[in-house]
């Protein structure tokens, strides 16, 4: 292509850069403010952030979720490496067809899963509570995951199992000492990406989270609601702090952006066997 | 059945490691969406402790008979379409940019910088939009130093719309680079260099080449959007509501979970069927116009 027109494209891309960042720098500038209701004269403090400390009710709210999310990840990450593995060893039709009914989550908007999964543990009796708010959110991380390690298998030289196999290794020998160093980056990119997906799902929580108790997304709706908080700002800046690091460390464990979204890679999966 | 039989001759037990997720899989979505279906014909509320209720076609006349219900997805189904439009052509060069433009050395850094927001909460992200758009707020503050006097949009539907694009974008982004990294640059050339213009390469070569991509950033911002209650009940102001929110308050405020199942039903079957109609049309114009992925 010309060179004006890439020139063209590289501004687009500027522009929607500055779109997506102007916002986020206007709150971590604003978590400084000591004016409230993020308006001028701007004067420089800290004090939002002793508020946060002390005072306010967002770290413990942000703690419940981080242990919550952490669990779910977890579960998640165990279940969906072995669906991701023995997904492996099926027709690749039937692969496909799997993939597919696995990705149901991803495809059905939160809202309507939410209340389904809300009548379904009324009806059986269990309302809500923290069992109906982890298995809530486990379905729906779970196609994450297993969409990360799909890619990490496709991408895998899978002689060195045969290989081990044929030497003598036991199939649990096999899977722990080669399959699984093989698959790791997608497993822990599965992790991550969990993680991150049950800490930040508002809609889920809101749902299923037992009466009373309050997770980081639903403490954040309510305040919002109730109008403009400086200590929000100083928590959204920390936050944001936290994704750099986190984003930072996703890139150095090798995984493109682009492979974590998707169904392309899903598709692919089913293709390439 | 046939195909049952083939399987079973080269069954590995290593591929029942599945069935955890199958289980999971059947009791968290298929049995719930059945419970949906079941509830769209029951007339009580068992949030409320009542007994077993009954079974009754109440609630699907009155969703028939809701004019309300109607326009509200409609205007859903409009601001998804709108939304989703908008998000393909803005992210259509920003992708094109990363994936062809930038050095491959710094590719994965602005894909990073394009994946951060995504690692934010997405309430955080509509919290700092409306702090921005605010009246009072940099923006307005901003344009009022250059003695241009405008009202803030924030509680309207505008807002509703700018703050939807602002969290969906990201995703658009990174489907439509996942499929334009893979175009092989000389097949971008030759159709140059052999005299279609630009417009004719990117309808022939570029688009038939990123619809699985564009697909899949489709199905991540047109499903989601069309579903949200969020978004509208915090910026929307008081002509915002979506059909999202009308579903939201069967539950948490009139706590009529027989009409919610039918409405959340009809919403979800509606969705389908767009989606199914938009994969079939997209397939389509990739084979006529001769594009094989």
């Amino acid at each position: 292509m010309s060179r004006r027109f890439n020139r063209t494209m590289m501004v687009c891309l500027w522009i929607v850069l500055a779109f997506m960042y102007i916002p986020i720098i206007a709150i971590i500038g604003m978590s400084f403010n000591g004016t409230p209701y993020g308006m001028f004269p701007y004067t420089f403090t800290t004090t939002w952030y002793s508020t946060l400390f002390s005072t306010s009710n967002l770290p413990a709210a942000c703690w419940l979720s981080l242990k919550f999310s952490f669990l779910v990840a977890l579960a998640a990450l165990l279940i969906g490496t072995l669906t991701s593995f023995g997904l492996q060893y099926y027709s690749p039709k039937l692969a496909r067809k799997l993939n597919f009914l696995l990705q149901l989550p991803i495809i059905i908007p939160w809202l309507v899963t939410s209340i389904s999964i809300l009548l379904l543990a009324t009806f059986v009796g269990a309302g809500r509570s923290y069992v109906t708010m982890f298995l809530g959110n486990l379905i729906v991380v779970l196609p994450y995951v297993v969409l990360l390690v799909n890619a990490r298998f496709l991408e895998m030289d899978r002689t060195p199992e045969a290989a081990a196999k044929l030497l003598g290794a036991s199939s649990a020998r096999v899977f722990w000492d080669v399959t699984l160093p093989g698959i790791l980056p997608g497993v822990m990119a599965g992790g991550i990406m969990s993680l991150i997906v049950c800490f930040n799902n508002f809609c889920l929580q809101y749902y299923l989270a037992p009466v009373g108790v309050n997770t980081l997304p639903m403490t954040v709706f309510t305040r919002i609601r109730s109008g403009y908080q400086a200590d929000l700002n100083a928590l959204s800046a920390i936050i944001i702090l936290i994704a750099v690091i986190i984003v930072i460390l996703f890139s150095r464990m090798g995984y493109s952006a682009g492979s974590l979204f998707g169904m392309s890679s899903g598709k692919k999966a089913g293709k390439g066997e | 059945m046939g195909e049952n039989k083939k399987k079973r001759s080269r069954f590995n037990p290593n591929s029942l490691w599945t069935l955890p997720s199958a289980g999971l899989l059947l009791c968290l979505t298929i049995a719930p969406l059945i419970m949906l279906l079941i509830f769209s014909f029951m007339n009580r509320n068992i949030f409320a402790g009542q007994v077993w209720p009954g079974w009754t076609m109440e609630n699907i006349t009155r969703m028939i008979g809701s004019g309300t219900f109607w326009k509200l997805l409609g205007k859903s189904l409009f601001v998804g379409l709108g939304v989703t439009a908008i998000c393909i052509v803005v992210a259509y060069p920003s992708a094109w940019a990363i994936a062809k433009v930038v050095k491959p050395r710094y590719r994965s850094v602005f894909m990073m910088v394009v994946i951060l927001p995504f690692f934010t909460s997405q309430l955080l992200l509509i919290y700092a939009m409306m702090n921005l758009i605010q009246s009072g707020g940099i923006l307005t503050t901003a344009l009022s130093a250059l003695h241009i006097n405008v009202k803030s949009i924030l509680y309207t539907n505008g807002a509703t719309v700018l703050i939807l694009v602002y969290e969906y974008l990201p995703y658009m982004i990174l489907c439509l680079y996942s499929s334009l990294e893979g175009i092989n640059d000389n097949i971008v050339h030759a159709s140059l260099i052999l005299g279609a213009n630009k417009a004719k390469t990117f309808a022939n070569i570029v688009f038939p080449m990123s619809v699985p991509g564009l697909l899949s950033g489709i199905l991540l911002v047109f499903v989601p959007v069309v579903g949200s209650f969020v978004e509208p009940g915090l910026v929307g102001g008081s002509n915002g509501m979506m059909v999202g929110s009308i579903i939201n308050s069967q539950y948490k405020e009139n706590l009529n979970m027989g009409y919610g199942a039918v409405l959340s039903c009809v919403l979800l079957i509606v969705l389908c069927l767009i989606m199914a109609l938009i994969s079939f049309a997209t397939k389509h114009a990739q084979k006529r116009i001769g594009g094989d992925v």
